[in-house]
C-alpha cells in the first residue's frame, strides 16, 4: 500500500487516536506510523533466486501517563478499531508503568528545507528493473574474472511515507524512497577460496551502478589469492572504509549517545571540551546532507534535523540527543531519535523496527571528515602494518574493545602492501586507537549510517595464527 | 485464516504455477525493558499478514506479502508473487524441477504450562525489575543495567496448492540481562539469557534475580581481571560459548545455501571433516527449544537431521530448492522470521552429541591453555571462517584453572579447528540462540563443553 488515498486513511486514523487518547487522563500521546511498499531482488550462487515484495503499514503509539510513566503499543491491521485499540494499549501500559525520570517529547517546530529524499522514478520501478541490476552486477563480477562466484546480493527498492504526530502539535509528514544493491562475491582456484568480499552502493534514487558494484566486489576477491600467515606483532594498521564503518563507528556510536551518557554507560560522559581522539579526527552527525542516505526532514519523534558537530579535532563538541536525553543533561536536542537503530542488539532485532519499536538515540548520517591523503599515500608511510579492509566480528561496545578477524587484509612493509593475511586479528581497545591516528584518508565511502575514510592507527596489537 | 489463504489458491494462478505456499500469520509480543530500575520501554506488538510464494517455470520463485488479512487482498498479493517469479524466469538457463511435497495436515500447539496470557501485565513488569534488582544488588560497582522481558505468540497457517494444511501456535519466553561494571575508567560488560518454546515455567529453574545476579557478579569481577593474551592456544570452551562456536563455525557452512557456495565444506559429503569425537545435527522437534518449529515455512516436516556422523559429513540443511538442486531431501530447514519475508535456509536446534569427559578432566589435560566462558555473538562467511566472542576466560596451567580474564574475540576456520577437538563434555545443554542471516531467527542449541585449538584475539602479555 503506498497509494496516497491509502496513506490519507491511516493518517485520518491516526489523527482520531491520538484526539482520543488527548480526551483521556494523560500527559502526551505520540504516532508514528508509515507506509512503505519494498522490492527486493535476491542472488544466491551466480543466479537470481526471487523476487519479493512486501507492502507493509502500521503505527506505534507512545502514551505518557501523568507522572512520566510510558506505554508503547504498535499494530499493522489499519483499521479504525485496532488503531485505537493500540493507543488504548500503550495509555494501559503506561499507567502500570514506572516514572521515566526527564521523559520529554518535541514541541512543534519548523523544518528545514531538504532535497533528495524522494524520487518518483524509484517509487514507480518495476521489478524488473531490479532485476536488471542484479543481473549486471553477476555479469559484471563474474565477467571481471573467472575465478569469481557471485556468492549472494541484493537489490533493494523502497518507496514509502513516514509520519510522526503528538498531542504537542508535532505532525510532519516525509516521503521517501531508497534503492540499495549489495553483491558478495569469492574467488576459487585450486580448490583454495576466499573470503566473501561484498561491494554496497546506497541511494535514494535509480543512480546505482551494478557493473561497479559487482566489478569492484570481484577485483577484491582475486586480491585474496595465495594468502599467508601473519605474526603477531604492534604496528600501524589502515582501517579501510568498510572496517571503520562497521567496527569503529560502533565504538563511536556507543560513546557518542546521550542516552549512554545519561547512565554513565559511555566513557566519555562528563568530558565535553575535553580531547578525546588525535587532532586529526573530526566527527559530525548530519541529518540535513543532500541526498544522504539517511537525511530526514525530521527525526523519529519529530524534531528538526540538523548538522552536529560531535568531535572537532580530537575535542569532543557534543553527544547525539533525542528530546529525553537532552532534558535530562539540560542541553539542545541534535534530533537523533531513530526507529531503525543498525548493528545486531538481539532484542531489537525481535522487536523489529520502525513502527514497531520506540525510537532511541542513533546516528543519521555519520560523518567522519576526509583527510587529503590518498590510500597510497597512507600505504607509503607505513614501515610494518597491515591493511584492515574488512573485519569480521563484533566490538564490545561497553568497553571498546575490538577484538575482530582480518578478513580481508594485507600485510604491509615498506610502504607497500605485499600479500593477503589469512586467518589473522587486529585486537585493542577502540577508545585508545582514536588517540593514535597518524592518517586520515580521501578515500570517503557512503555506508547506510556512515560516510567514513580510511583511518591509520599506531601501535595496533595484531596477531598471528 | 485458512479460509481467506483458501480462497486465494482457488484462483487462476495455481494452474500456470509449479507450487504456490500460503502463510498467514498472527503474532503477539510483549516486551518489557527495565533499564537502571526505570521501565525505560513496556510494548504491545500486535503484528498480521499473510506471505505467499510462488514457483514458476521450474526455476523461478516469486514473493509477495501484505499487511491485510482480507481475501481480496491476499488474491492481489499471490497475483503480484506470480508476476514476481516470472519476472527472473526467462533469465534462468536450467530448470529445477521441485520433488512432490508431502502432503500434510497438521495441528500444532507448543507445550506450555504457564501461559503468559494468565499473568497480569503488572505481574510481567516484576521479570525485568527482579533481573535488576539481582544485578544491582550484587555489587556497588555495577554501573548500568538493562533487563528486557519478550514473550513471543506465534499463530501461523501453512496451505500449499499440493495439499498440505498446517496450523501451528508457539509461544516463546525470553529473559536477556546486560550489565556494565564500572571502576574509574575501565567498563566491563557482561551478560546472560534465557530463553525457551513454552511458558512462565522457565522461571521456576532460574529466577529472573539469580539471572541478574550472575550476570552482575560476573562484569565485576571482570574489573579485577586482566586482558587475555595473544595467540593460538588450546581451549576448553564451556556449553554457553560452545553454542555460538557450533553455530557460526559449522552451522553457517552446513547451509546448503552457503554450502553450495563452493568451498567451505561444499563438495565433502561424506568425507571425513572433523574429528571423530563428533557428531552434528539439527532437530527442529527438540521440546523447549528455542528453536521449535516441528513444520517448517515450507510445509516440510523439520525433523532431527544428521549432519556430521562421527566426525563425517553426511548432510547439509536444506530448503526444498536446495534439496532439489543437489539430489538430496529437504530437511525441512527454510524458515522466515515473520509473514513478512521469504523462507532463508536457517538452524532450528542444532546439537552436538555430548561426549565421555567431564569440563574438570578436559581441563586437567591442559598444560598451558584457557578456558573460555559466556558469549557475546559472532560471525561466519562461506568458506568456513568464524568469528565470535567471549566474554571472560580463565588461564589453564598444568591442569589447574588460575587466574580470571576479560573477554575478546576468536576466530578460526571450521574444517581446521575441527579436526582439533580431542574430548568432547559428557553433559549438553540446551541454550536459546539466534541468528541474523539476512532476517532475524531464533534458534536453539544443545551444546556440551568441548577442547580444541583457537586462535585468540587477545591484547594482553603472556
Amino acid at each position: 500500500m503506498d497509494s496516497k488515498a491509502d496513506w490519507e486513511n491511516l493518517s485520518n486514523m491516526v489523527h482520531k487516536a491520538l484526539n482520543f487518547l488527548d480526551r483521556k487522563d494523560i500527559s502526551y500521546a505520540e504516532a508514528f506510523f508509515t507506509s512503505t511498499r519494498t522490492t527486493e531482488v535476491t542472488i544466491r550462487n551466480s543466479e537470481i533466486f526471487a523476487q519479493n515484495r512486501a507492502d507493509d503499514s502500521g503505527v506505534g503509539f507512545r502514551v505518557v501517563a501523568p507522572g512520566n510513566k510510558v506505554g508503547f503499543a504498535c499494530t499493522n491491521s489499519t483499521n479504525e478499531k485496532a488503531v485505537i485499540e493500540a493507543g488504548v494499549q500503550a495509555m494501559s501500559l503506561a499507567r502500570l508503568s514506572s516514572e521515566v525520570p526527564n521523559f520529554a517529547l518535541p514541541e512543534a517546530r519548523r523544518l528545514p528545507e531538504l532535497r533528495g529524499l524522494f524520487d518518483s522514478e524509484v517509487a514507480v520501478a518495476k521489478v524488473d528493473e531490479a532485476v536488471d541490476l542484479a543481473r549486471r552486477a553477476i555479469e559484471s563480477a563474474e565477467g571481471f574474472d573467472e575465478r569469481v562466484i557471485a556468492k549472494h546480493g541484493l537489490v533493494v527498492f523502497e518507496s514509502g511515507w513516514r509520519g510522526v504526530a503528538n498531542t504537542s502539535g508535532v505532525d510532519h509528514v516525509e516521503r521517501e524512497t531508497r534503492a540499495v544493491i549489495y553483491l558478495g562475491a569469492s574467488g576459487e582456484q585450486d580448490g583454495e577460496v576466499t573470503s566473501s568480499c561484498y561491494d554496497v552502493a546506497f541511494s535514494r534514487s535509480l543512480d546505482l551502478e551494478p557493473e561497479q558494484v559487482g566489478e569492484s566486489a570481484a577485483r577484491m576477491a582475486t586480491e585474496l589469492f595465495k594468502p599467508r600467515k601473519l605474526k603477531t606483532f604492534k604496528g600501524s594498521v589502515i582501517f579501510g572504509p568498510e572496517a571503520v564503518s562497521s567496527q569503529i563507528f560502533t565504538v563511536l556510536m556507543n560513546a557518542l549517545k546521550g542516552e549512554n551518557v545519561v547512565t554513565a554507560a559511555s566513557p566519555w560522559a562528563g568530558k565535553v571540551g575535553q580531547v578525546v581522539a588525535s587532532d586529526s579526527l573530526t566527527v559530525n552527525d548530519n541529518a540535513v546532507l543532500e541526498n544522504g542516505f539517511s537525511s530526514r526532514r525530521f527525526d523519529d519523534e519529530g524534531y528538526p534535523s540538523q548538522k552536529s558537530v560531535l568531535i572537532q579535532n580530537g575535542n569532543l563538541l557534543s553527544f547525539l540527543h533525542d528530546a529525553t536525553s537532552a532534558h535530562a543533561l539540560a542541553t539542545e536536542n541534535t534530533g537523533n531519535a531513530s526507529r531503525s537503530h543498525g548493528g545486531f542488539d538481539m532484542v531489537s532485532s525481535i522487536i523489529g523496527n520502525g513502527y514497531r519499536t520506540r525510537p532511541e538515540v542513533y546516528a543519521s548520517n555519520l560523518v567522519v571528515q576526509a583527510g587529503n591523503r590518498t590510500r597510497d599515500e597512507l600505504v607509503s608511510e607505513i614501515r610494518k602494518g597491515v591493511l584492515a579492509e574488512s573485519l569480521a566480528g563484533f566490538p564490545q561496545a561497553g568497553s571498546g574493545v575490538v577484538s575482530a578477524q582480518l578478513s580481508r587484509a594485507f600485510f604491509i612493509s615498506n610502504g607497500e602492501t605485499q600479500f593477503p593475511i589469512k586467518g589473522g586479528m587486529v585486537s585493542g581497545v577502540a577508545y585508545d586507537w582514536l588517540n593514535q591516528i597518524s592518517g586520515v584518508g580521501n578515500d570517503v565511502k557512503r555506508y547506510q549510517n556512515a560516510i567514513v575514510p580510511s583511518i591509520t592507527v599506531e601501535e595496533v596489537q595484531l596477531v598471528g595464527a | 485464516m485458512f479460509e481467506s489463504l483458501q480462497k486465494g489458491i482457488q484462483t487462476g494462478i495455481a494452474d500456470k504455477a509449479n507450487l504456490i505456499q500460503l502463510r498467514g500469520q498472527k503474532r503477539k509480543m510483549i516486551t518489557c525493558t527495565v533499564k537502571n530500575g526505570v521501565v525505560e520501554n513496556f510494548s504491545n506488538i500486535r503484528l498480521s499478514g499473510v506471505g505467499v510464494r510462488v514457483y514458476v517455470d521450474e526455476n523461478s520463485w516469486g514473493f509477495s506479502s501484505t499487511n491485510a488479512l482480507d481475501s481480496e487482498s491476499v488474491e492481489k498479493t499471490l497475483v503480484n508473487a506470480y508476476r514476481l517469479g516470472k519476472a527472473s524466469s526467462m533469465l534462468k538457463n536450467r530448470r529445477t524441477p521441485l520433488e512432490l511435497g508431502e502432503k500434510v495436515e497438521a495441528e500444532i500447539s507448543s507445550k506450555l504450562k504457564k501461559s503468559p496470557d494468565d499473568l497480569p501485565l503488572q505481574d510481567i513488569l516484576e521479570i525485568p525489575s527482579s533481573a535488576f534488582k539481582g544485578a544491582k544488588e550484587a555489587d556497588p560497582r555495577v554501573a548500568d543495567v538493562k533487563a528486557t522481558y519478550i514473550s513471543i505468540q506465534d499463530d501461523k497457517y501453512f496451505l500449499c496448492s499440493e495439499g498440505s494444511r498446517i496450523h501451528q501456535e508457539t509461544t516463546r519466553i525470553m529473559l536477556y540481562v546486560n550489565v556494565l561494571a564500572k571502576r574509574s575508567g575501565l567498563l566491563c560488560p557482561a551478560s546472560e539469557n534465557l530463553g525457551h518454546t513454552g511458558g512462565l515455567e522457565i522461571f521456576d529453574k532460574v529466577t529472573p534475580y539469580s539471572l541478574g545476579k550472575t550476570a552482575a557478579e560476573k562484569a565485576a569481577r571482570l574489573l579485577e581481571a586482566k586482558p587475555p593474551p595473544p595467540g593460538k592456544f588450546r581451549v576448553v570452551i564451556h556449553p554457553t560459548l560452545c553454542a555460538t562456536l557450533l553455530h557460526e563455525a559449522i552451522g553457517h557452512p552446513l547451509e546448503a545455501d552457503l554450502a553450495m557456495a563452493g568451498g567451505g565444506f561444499g563438495n565433502r559429503i561424506d568425507e571425513l571433516v572433523s574429528s571423530r569425537l563428533v557428531t552434528i545435527y539439527d532437530d527442529g522437534q527438540v521440546q523447549g527449544g528455542l528453536g521449535y518449529f516441528p513444520y517448517d515455512d515450507e510445509g516440510v516436516e523439520c525433523k532431527r537431521t544428521n549432519l556430521i556422523e562421527n566426525g563425517v559429513l553426511r548432510s547439509f540443511m536444506h530448503d526444498r530448492t536446495s534439496a532439489a538442486q543437489t539430489g538430496a531431501l529437504p530437511t525441512g530447514n527454510a524458515h522466515a522470521w515473520d509473514y513478512s519475508v521469504e523462507p532463508l535456509i536457517r538452524q532450528t536446534n542444532i546439537g552436538i552429541e555430548a561426549g565421555e569427559s567431564s569440563v574438570e578432566e578436559m581441563i586437567e589435560d591442559v598444560k598451558e591453555g584457557l578456558f573460555l566462558e559466556g558469549t557475546f555473538g559472532g560471525q561466519a562467511d562461506v568458506n568456513a571462517d568464524f568469528t565470535f566472542g567471549f566474554q571472560g576466560a580463565r588461564r589453564i596451567r598444568q591442569g589447574r584453572l588460575e587466574e580470571e580474564l576479560r573477554g575478546a574475540n576468536v576466530a578460526g576456520n571450521a574444517i581446521e579447528v575441527f579436526k582439533t577437538i580431542d574430548a568432547v563434555g559428557k553433559k549438553a545443554i540446551l541454550r536459546p540462540g539466534a541468528c541474523g542471516k539476512q532476517q532475524f531467527a531464533v534458534q536453539g542449541r544443545l551444546v556440551p563443553a568441548i577442547r580444541c585449538e583457537i586462535l585468540v584475539g587477545g591484547m594482553g602479555g603472556k
